[in-house]
């Protein structure tokens, strides 16, 4: 995986996408005039025969996947995130409803797209494709994660949508894990006072939070949940129940996102004092994604202050 | 089957729709009447077939993006001896597969995604990739109301057919010139549709969309074009019924629809 690790997020999911072909010959790959920006190009190199691309109509890209996906074939439609939502209503009538094998991925999510400001940024994909019957949600941190969950999204059998970033990621996960499980959440940092539980690219930046905690004696786990939907219930009891208090972080609104997931959960689990943090509103225009993850308060240290504080509160 | 008793067994489904409509206020009775003759084209001559199930096959498809008008099938695969009139009357009601549009269990509709517009043309355009992917000689027949050509998404997809050179979808526009709002022509402006789809590169025929005799020929023309081609159906909503004919009407009383259907005479 050394070389994926050297990929962005986007290439890492070009680069599954190519070698999934390789693999399949029912995968079939879509974009909206974005061949290029998802590097979807990877895969239309090596297949040229089976990428479509349908103009800047992300609607007929997503009724076209669902025909596909109707003919017997596992279509892979890509495009910026934050206009995938634009064929939401096309989603959820003909894939949602149908449960159909479409894979969408939706690149340039998040803060990612640093340069075009908040048109572009997507932080509430989350919350648009889990209200949706039969979606599977995935959110990998960094190009390992990516690569792997593309290439295990090919085995569910409804509908995917994945969210990845495009040129931001610290890698993590290469050496975390040997196989990446749709629907499993994974330990990064074991801890009993409080646990971080994060989706997407917040996963390093949870590890530093609980860095600094520890100095502070105090013990964090690292719970980093790659598939949000469906959520993996039983990592989240097992550290629910020992745990003084729960802090979510992600890069999305704080409105039907991942915390929203966990709290849900959390009504049945058992209730814990709970922080949700992300983002309150639209993004902003930066030159770097850095500069909105302070801008936004999604920093190591504010994670850690606000685990700190749900401590103090919880005693 | 000749194209003469073809339109006997479409008035005979005419009467049966009538007599769902006694049963199921929820249908649109004028948008099925519009849409018959083109669908006993289709299912009259084997172009489709009134399959129990659907789902993936490598034989030709129907999409009938018009998806409310789906009770002109139904009326039809019960002329044909596919559905009983216990079942038609149980058209609508909670657990009866005979939903009032198209879903996943739906028999005798290849494909599901309609009811909300301009849906079931993006479905057919991945259909017709995935035949031609497949090497497969099958084709899509793609039905759609005259409306739905409102949707940005028609247009995407139609785009799609162009710049692909999908010759193995038939598109079909049942042009009733009739809308939720009023006259298509007047809601919004669709403009010399002939022309659009020309200036796309589709090979395109205009004909009378009650005149099965017609209609078969235009799709045997449709077929051997080697290119996109769509058939522009001209109809009238209520089609065959005094008193629905030309009307606005889409859901009629039960005691109208009974009445109707006694005064039908196909012969």
């Amino acid at each position: 995986m050394s070389l994926v690790e050297e990929l962005t997020p986007r290439e890492a999911a070009g680069k599954a996408l190519a070698d999934l072909g390789d693999l399949r010959n029912d995968v079939v790959v879509l974009v909206a005039d974005t061949g290029e920006t998802t590097r979807a190009r990877f895969f239309a190199e090596r297949h040229p025969d089976r990428f479509f691309n349908v103009g800047i109509a992300e609607q007929a890209m997503a009724a076209i996947a669902a025909g596909l996906a109707s003919a017997g074939f596992m279509p892979y439609a890509l495009t910026f995130a934050a206009f995938m939502a634009r064929a939401w209503e096309i989603i959820r009538n003909s894939i949602a409803r149908l449960n159909l094998p479409v894979r969408l991925v939706g690149t340039h999510a998040g803060f990612s797209d640093a340069y075009d400001g908040p048109s572009h940024q997507a932080l509430e994909d989350l919350a648009l494709f889990r209200v949706l019957p039969n979606f599977t949600v995935i959110a990998p941190a960094d190009s390992c994660e990516t690569y792997r969950a593309v290439m295990a999204s090919a085995e569910v059998k409804g509908p995917v949508y994945i969210r990845v970033g495009r040129d931001f990621h610290v890698p993590t996960t290469c050496d975390m894990y040997k196989v990446f499980e749709v629907g499993k959440g994974y330990v990064a940092l074991d801890g009993h006072d409080v646990a971080l539980l994060t989706t997407g690219q917040m996963l390093s930046f949870a590890l530093d939070a609980a860095h600094i905690l520890k100095e502070k004696g105090i013990s964090a786990a690292v719970l980093h949940f790659p598939t949000v939907k469906p959520l993996d219930l039983t990592l989240l009891s097992r550290y629910a129940r020992t745990v003084k208090a729960i802090v979510t972080v992600e890069e999305h609104v704080v409105h039907g996102g991942f915390g929203s997931a966990v709290a849900e959960a959390l009504i049945n689990l058992g209730p814990k004092p709970m922080a949700i943090m992300g983002v309150k509103g639209f993004g902003r225009t930066a030159k770097s994604p850095a500069d909105l993850y302070q801008f936004f308060g999604l920093t190591p240290d504010n994670i850690a202050a606000r685990a700190e504080e749900l401590i103090s509160l919880s005693r | 089957m000749g194209v003469g008793s073809l339109s006997e067994l479409a008035c005979e489904a005419r009467r049966r729709l009538l007599i769902m409509a006694a049963y199921d206020p929820g249908i649109h009775i004028g948008s099925s009447l519009s849409v018959l003759d083109i669908l006993t084209a289709l299912y009259g001559t084997g172009r489709v077939r009134f399959n129990a199930h659907n789902g993936l096959s490598t034989r030709n498809y129907l999409v009938l993006s018009k998806g409310h008008a789906v009770h002109a099938i139904y009326a039809l695969a019960s002329v044909f001896g596919y559905l009983n009139l216990d079942e038609l009357r149980e058209t609508g009601s909670l657990g009866s597969r005979l939903q009032n549009h198209p879903e996943d269990d739906t028999p005798f509709v290849d494909v599901s995604n309609s009811g909300s517009l301009g849906l079931g043309i993006g479905m057919a355009v991945g259909l017709a990739l995935g035949l031609r992917l497949r090497g497969a000689t099958g084709r899509v027949y793609l039905v759609t109301g005259d409306g739905e050509l409102d949707e940005g998404v028609s247009w995407e997809s139609f785009a799609v057919v162009a710049s692909y050179g999908l010759s193995n979808v038939v598109t079909i526009v049942d042009l009733n010139n009739a809308q939720l709002d009023g006259p298509s022509d007047e809601v919004l402006k669709k403009g010399d549709l002939a022309g659009r789809f020309k200036a796309m590169g589709f090979f395109v025929q205009t004909v009378d969309g009650h005149d099965v005799d017609k209609l078969v020929e235009a799709l045997e023309a449709a077929e051997k074009a080697g290119a996109p081609s769509v058939i522009i159906a001209r109809t009238v909503r209520g089609k065959g019924v005094q008193g629905l004919e030309g009307s606005i009407k889409q859901r009629i009383p039960r005691d109208e629809a009974l009445e109707l259907a006694g005064r039908l005479s196909c012969r």
